[in-house]
């Protein structure tokens, strides 16, 4: 009977053990909690400026032109949108993140003398992408 | 033998137990009973209605219903009344009238309604128009009818929280009537704003943006925003209010009643109440909102501080200046 119980419990312990030291060594996380995987893409794929109504402010909805190599994003937004008040939406690739953290909406409205900065980290957390982005107002006489 | 024996017993136990339990569910049917719920939803707004249904029935070998009252804790304003018909649905779905009684009359904080036919059941409805006086008070309801036999049925109702919040609905604006005080809830012409410039707190103003997209079309400025009031649009003498503004999307349903249009639409069951008004903070907002269409809405505080306004867009015109708006207003001191 004792050894039943010994060699179930085993049977138990040992896998849990196991698995553990797998997930712990393969896959550790980062400062924020996230999985530090293998990838070591690092790029932004779309960003989507929106204003307080959580809608775009792209002129025409057009969508931001993202040049991976040159890290930067050009944005023309409509006339009279509210550059201090301005959710950036961004959509990176798989597993990596951004620095620093869009938190809610962020003051743009010192872009002409200070471009908004933004940098991608991949999911390795070995490669780091500075992106800039350039936005222009769209000119209009009332 | 023992075994069978232990069998019967648990059978009559639980014979037991099932006679028990069905005797203590059955409940007694009284002889004049009552119900009423509240059909109105959100807040409670000055110059809106609090609506309710009154259901009571009596056994007809007892008697028939003689009238039926409600008494309010705080007297209704003019328009308050009960219906004196009773409404059922038919199998379509719809409510059907039959008339039960004589108009409702109202006295102070009693409305009552007579029978005029035999009847032993019956539900009315109630409208509660909400006073002025009752603005940030609690307000309570005892509904009551009265048998033949004399008995006499009541159920209270509330407390209910009246909102303090003021609401304006369907203001005009027009290319002239473009001047709006949130302080007076009224959209005003230059003339009548030079009058009062200090009540002034936004232009409005339509310009097609259809200029490489720049769009524009209808717009609130505040009149301190000088970068973006149009050339052509010179302000009366000391109109230069700031007021801040925030555009948002938020279909109110006190505001927008999108389901009473032509054809209806689905209005969605949201409500701006009195702590929605109170904890928004514009203090980091701009100062204009171009390009608004029709169930847009906007976020606007005063200059002064003294007023915090919740602005539905209930209609705009297509390529031309011409808009409905209504908009729910609290005075923060």
């Amino acid at each position: 009977m004792k050894t039943i119980l010994k060699s179930s419990l085993l049977l138990i312990i040992l896998p849990l053990l196991m698995t553990g030291c797998l997930y712990s060594d393969d896959y550790p996380i980062d400062e924020d909690g996230l999985l530090i995987t293998n990838r070591s893409d690092c790029y932004i794929s779309r960003l989507t400026l929106l204003g307080t109504d959580f809608q775009t402010i792209h002129l025409d909805a057009q969508d931001a032109v993202i040049d991976n190599e040159a890290c930067t994003i050009r944005v023309r937004v409509k006339f009279g949108a509210d550059l201090r008040n301005v959710y950036p939406e961004f959509t990176l690739v798989t597993d990596a993140k951004l620095e620093p953290k869009v938190t809610g909406f962020t003051d743009f409205s010192d872009y002409k003398n200070n471009p908004p900065k933004y940098t991608v980290i991949s999911g390795n957390r070995k490669v780091r992408k500075t992106y800039t982005i350039y936005i222009s107002e769209k000119e209009y006489q009332l | 033998m023992d075994k069978n024996r232990y069998i019967a017993k648990a059978l009559l136990f639980v014979l037991f137990a099932g006679i028990f339990f069905s005797c203590q569910k059955e409940e007694t049917v009284s002889d004049f009973g009552n119900k009423c719920y509240k059909r109105s939803m959100g807040p409670n707004v000055y110059g809106n209605e609090i609506e309710f249904a009154y259901a009571m029935a009596i056994q007809p070998y007892v008697g028939k219903l003689t009238s039926a009252s409600v008494e309010a804790s705080i007297a209704g304003e003019e328009g308050t009344w009960m219906e004196h018909r009773s409404y059922h649905a038919k199998l379509d779905g719809m409510d059907t009238a039959i008339v039960v009684g004589n108009p409702s009359v109202t006295e102070g904080t009693l409305t009552t309604v007579d029978y005029i036919v035999d009847t032993c059941a019956a539900t009315l409805r109630y409208y509660y128009k909400i006073p002025k006086e009752a603005k940030g008070q609690d307000v309570s309801f005892k509904f009551s009818a009265v048998g033949s036999n004399g008995q006499i049925v009541t159920q209270s109702m509330g407390p209910y929280h009246i909102a303090n919040m003021d609401m304006e609905l369907d203001v005009n604006l027009t290319a002239q009537n473009c001047y709006l005080s949130i302080a007076d809830m009224k959209a005003y012409n230059a003339a009548q704003a030079a009058e009062h410039p200090e009540r002034i707190d936004l232009v409005y103003f339509f310009r097609n943006g259809n200029l490489d997209t720049a769009a524009i079309n209808h717009s609130f400025v505040a009149p301190a925003c000088k970068k973006y009031i149009p050339q052509n649009l010179t302000l009366p003498a000391g109109v230069e209010n700031d007021t801040k503004i925030r555009d948002v999307g938020i279909k109110d349903a006190h505001l927008a009643r999108l389901h009473l249009k032509n054809p209806p639409e689905a209005q969605p069951g949201i409500y701006i109440d009195d702590i929605d008004l109170q904890t928004i903070d514009l203090s980091n907002m701009p100062n204009w909102a171009f390009d608004l269409i029709a169930n847009d809405g906007m976020w606007v505080a005063t200059e002064d501080g003294k007023y915090h306004a919740y602005i539905y867009i209930n209609s705009a015109n297509r390529g031309r200046a011409g808009a409905t708006i209504s908009m729910k207003r609290y005075t923060m001191y």
